[in-house]
């Protein structure tokens, strides 16, 4: 009976978050210019959003960045999971509360400290910049994920490998990347998440000409809800499905069990 | 010295200390040293109309010490407390069907994360369709919710449910419930087995989760602008107004240094929580 | 270690999961990493090719504007938006650097060329400026030597209202205050501007709108806060819509785009009695500009009296170019609208934003109180 309500519950949940979703997608074949009113079954906006420059670029730049923040941060976090658990305490607690700091500070204060950071340096705002404040929060992030799967494995394949007479960075590469891989590409696949949906500290440090997707959608809401972004949204979201869902047959073909993309998830 | 397979860590060879150099390095430079700089900012003052110029005195931390400011502090702390206990009361129970009845459990995740997939800025402004009075919904309970702050607090429990889930989540997966059902066996009624042996269990979820919630709320901005209609101030709009309209960085500094100051406070009260509730699950 | 675990034996089938991580991590280091000069050098080629990045309000030009000036020119328009001048300061002085044009208001452009933040505009460049326009347009209060800016429009700040929807015909400012705060509470909006809405208030009163002085401010402020429960929004971009969609029947903001909700729904804009703000936004080119040979070409080309013509048609603001000039071109219901071109008695009740930097930060302060209310 308890678990009926729960499931009940947990339906409520979905439709709340999948409310606005829905609404969003729905809207985007809406014919009439005016959101609020329904004039009629269209595509028309899903091609004038592809012809835009403004929302083409801004993709572009928000691809760009999030692509090259997760591989960045990839590599920092999964340097940085291996390097903590055989750490002193007297190292590793400080770098905890650093990396806890880097994922909860809230982002416009995050924000505006690369902005005045920047600005004193003199370093012109732009790409680099954008990509640069990400991975400082994204670095953690893949560096929890990675963790969390580190210490959850196992050590006795990596000491079969030394008793087999491999050294550490053989051993590293063939026995311990491939266990922990999966757990990167989480890790890099929430960092790239992260980063291309980012509003704060994109808006702060982005320059002239740097619109990023969530840029450019704020700029263009202010005037009120269009269908040309809902268009857009809905696109994005259907790319995004499309390469998770691929992404999961992949991993499931590849073998044995598919479950450890999410480290703890049977 | 430090080759692995050597001196066991507690999870893992240990890898040397030096490979976490990188990342620290980039901490350092684009993390710690912004913070920095805005504490260098916070002691300075607004010269003419852009200038900045470093006086080294309290006087913005004065200027905030004013009933204004205070009030907006309040409501903020106000804010952050209702996102928290509404996404913790919301988010538990769906966290515990996923961890202990579901099925398919990634996939159930990633619904969880997928509408992330759509830009937050746009799921807010639709949320100003859903709200608006000549929409379905709520043209039916002729009730105007748009850019009142029943909206603004709608958004927030929307926007941070998953960061409040998921933590909660994979807190809960690692529960071994046969425990539960043995003290249920052993006499417990299903909400003492739940608060003796679950609860405690979870804590450490709850406390990622509610730190992951409260401490962002306190910097909200973009909810109460579009929500709210752009006319409730927080202190993240105040961060905002001071950075992009009023430009007067000094002062923006100082609002944002008490921003982190209640951080660390709420961090490290956290934190003895968290450990309280370690020592207690031994 | 049961059966399930042996498999786990890198070197198995586990090869093609590890192929294709390091394939996938390979793939996006390489997108992410190798591709940022192959982006600088796209950016720097548009840049010759013949862009022009402008920066500007919303709304500020009339669509067909831009491709007719492609058309011309060969030059592509790159465009970003601001809302108001502060946030516009804010974004130059927080070092952003690129644009090419950008559109401030007259107060704006002093405390831009004060900032070191503008570049001299080259008057040989603009061939069709010197010869339309209209000579009470040069050598403005805040650029009396034409140095870095040239006139775009000028427009008012007053309020709309729908005129089927309020039955009332407020003049003043009082009446508008009155209005909000009694029957028509929670269907106003006003500008998200400080020196907009504040200097408002201050007019109401009788005082200056730049005053410094700190008690007259303080009942502004005290008008401010009275007013703002009855509020529905704070904002410069979408009152139109909501006027032209009825949620809202009052709206405190710029004549073009009273106008403008008056093209598509019974509407009235009003030049309070009491006063107002009368402004001038020029054209400027920021320092950094990638292009400003193509930001010349632009204000030369909307200077042609039918170009101009054109835009003074969409957005409903005063045209800098001669009046004779603008005969042949303007429809007569746009040239004599009092709301677009008014009358030397009306401007000589508005004052022109001239804000001191104590006013300005006074000014921040009773706006945060105001949001606070």
């Amino acid at each position: 009976m308890g678990r009926r309500l729960l499931a009940a519950h947990a339906v409520l949940v979905y439709a709340f978050l999948y409310a606005p979703v829905a609404v969003v997608v729905a809207y985007a074949f809406n014919g009439g210019r005016q959101t609020l009113n329904w004039e009629g079954f269209s595509t028309k906006w899903f091609s004038a959003a592809l012809r835009d420059d403004s929302i083409t670029s801004a993709l572009r730049n928000s691809l760009l960045i999030a692509a090259g923040n997760a591989a960045v941060a990839c590599l920092l976090g999964t340097l940085l999971a291996l390097s903590l658990p055989g750490m002193w305490r007297s190292l590793r607690v400080p770098i905890d509360a650093l990396v806890t700091m880097t994922l909860v500070t809230p982002e416009i204060v995050f924000g505006i400290a690369a902005l005045v950071f920047f600005t004193e340096i003199g370093l012109t705002l732009g790409l680099k910049t954008i990509l640069v404040a990400h991975v400082v929060f994204n670095a953690s992030v893949v560096a929890l994920v990675v963790r969390a799967r580190f210490v959850g494995l196992g050590h006795d394949f990596e000491e079969a490998s030394y008793d087999l007479g491999a050294g550490p960075l053989s051993t590293f590469r063939q026995v311990t990347l491939p266990r922990l891989a999966p757990a990167i590409l989480a890790g890099g696949l929430l960092a790239f998440t992260f980063s291309f949906d980012d509003f704060y500290t994109s808006f702060f440090v982005s320059g002239a000409g740097t619109t990023t997707l969530p840029l450019y959608v704020f700029s263009s809401l202010r005037f009120g809800v269009s269908p040309i972004v809902n268009a857009t949204a809905a696109m994005v979201l259907a790319l995004t499905i499309g390469a998770i869902v691929l992404a999961y047959i992949v991993l499931r073909r590849s073998g044995g069990r598919a479950g450890g993309v999410f480290p703890g998830v049977r | 010295m430090s080759t692995p397979g050597g001196r066991r860590g507690h999870g893992g060879p240990r890898y040397p200390a030096w490979l976490a150099l990188p990342a620290l390095g980039w901490y350092a430079a684009f993390f710690l040293a912004p913070l920095g700089f805005v504490a260098a900012y916070s002691f300075a003052e607004l010269s003419g109309f852009v200038g900045v110029d470093f006086a080294w005195n309290l006087e913005n931390y004065r200027y905030l010490w004013d009933p204004v400011y205070r009030d907006i502090f309040v409501r903020t702390l106000g804010l952050a407390s209702f996102g928290t206990a509404a996404t913790l009361l919301a988010g538990f129970p769906f966290a515990y069907w996923l961890a202990r009845y579901s099925r398919r459990r990634t996939l159930l995740l990633l619904l969880v994360i997928v509408p992330f997939w759509t830009s937050f800025l746009i799921r807010a402004y639709a949320w100003l369709i859903i709200l608006d009075p000549s929409f379905p919904l709520f043209r039916a309970l002729d009730v105007d919710l748009l850019y009142t702050t029943t909206a603004i607090y709608i958004g927030v429990v929307y926007n941070y449910l998953p960061l409040m889930v998921l933590p909660l989540y994979a807190a809960l997966e690692r529960i071994d419930w046969s425990l539960v059902e043995a003290a249920q066996d052993l006499g417990d009624g299903p909400l003492r087995a739940f608060r003796r042996v679950t609860l405690p269990l979870a804590l450490p979820g709850v406390v990622a989760g509610s730190l992951l919630v409260f401490i962002p709320l306190t910097g909200e901005y973009l909810i109460p602008a579009i929500l709210g209609g752009n006319k409730t101030a927080y202190t993240g709009t105040l961060i905002a107004q001071e950075f992009s309209e009023a430009h007067d960085w000094p002062l923006g500094s100082a609002i944002a240094m008490v921003v982190i100051g209640s951080m660390t406070v709420v961090l490290v009260a956290f934190s003895r929580i968290a450990a309280r509730g370690e020592v207690a699950n031994g | 270690m049961n059966e399930h675990e042996i498999e786990d034996v890198p070197g198995g089938r586990r090869t093609d999961r590890k192929g294709f991580v390091a394939g996938a991590v390979a793939t996006v280091a390489a997108i992410g990493l190798g591709r940022f000069g192959a982006v600088d050098a796209l950016a720097a080629s548009e840049a010759d090719a013949g862009e022009l990045f402008y920066y500007n309000w919303a709304d500020y030009v009339n669509p067909k504007t831009y491709p007719a000036f492609t058309k011309a020119t060969g030059i592509k328009v790159k465009k970003d938006y601001y809302v108001s001048n502060e946030a516009l300061l804010a974004k130059l002085k927080g070092g952003a650097r690129g644009y090419d044009l950008i559109v401030p208001t007259g107060y704006m452009v002093s405390i831009l060329s004060q900032e070191k933040l503008l570049q001299p505009i080259q008057w040989s460049k603009l061939p069709a400026v010197k010869a339309n326009i209209n000579p009470k347009f040069r050598h403005l209060p805040f650029d009396r030597n034409d140095r870095f800016s040239v006139a775009k429009d000028w427009g008012t700040t007053g309020y709309m209202y729908r005129t089927d929807l309020v039955k009332e015909r407020p003049k003043t400012w009082r009446e508008f205050v009155n209005l909000t705060k009694g029957k028509y509470s929670g269907k106003v909006t006003v500008l998200d501007g400080i020196p907009e809405v504040i200097g408002s208030m201050l007019v109401m009163l009788g005082y200056s709108y730049n005053t410094d002085n700190a008690s007259q401010l303080d009942k502004a402020k005290q008008e401010l806060i009275a007013l703002k429960p009855h509020l529905r929004a704070i904002t410069s971009t979408e009152y139109k819509q909501m006027l032209i969609a009825g949620k809202i029947v009052m709206a405190l903001g710029w004549n073009g785009d009273g106008l403008a909700v008056a093209a598509k729904k019974p509407a009235a804009y009003v030049i309070p009695r009491e006063g107002g703000e009368f402004w001038v936004d020029s054209y400027a080119i920021p320092v950094g500009a990638k292009n400003p040979d193509a930001a010349h070409k632009w204000i030369n080309y909307v200077y042609g009296a039918r170009n101009n013509a054109v835009e003074t048609a969409y957005t409903y603001y005063g045209s800098p170019v001669r009046p004779a000039l603008l005969r042949g071109v303007l429809a007569k219901s746009i040239l004599g609208n009092p709301a677009i071109f008014p009358s030397a008695t009306v401007l000589a009740k508005l004052q022109a934003n001239q804000i001191t930097a104590r006013g300005t930060a006074l000014r921040n302060r009773i706006w945060t109180e105001f949001k606070n209310a």
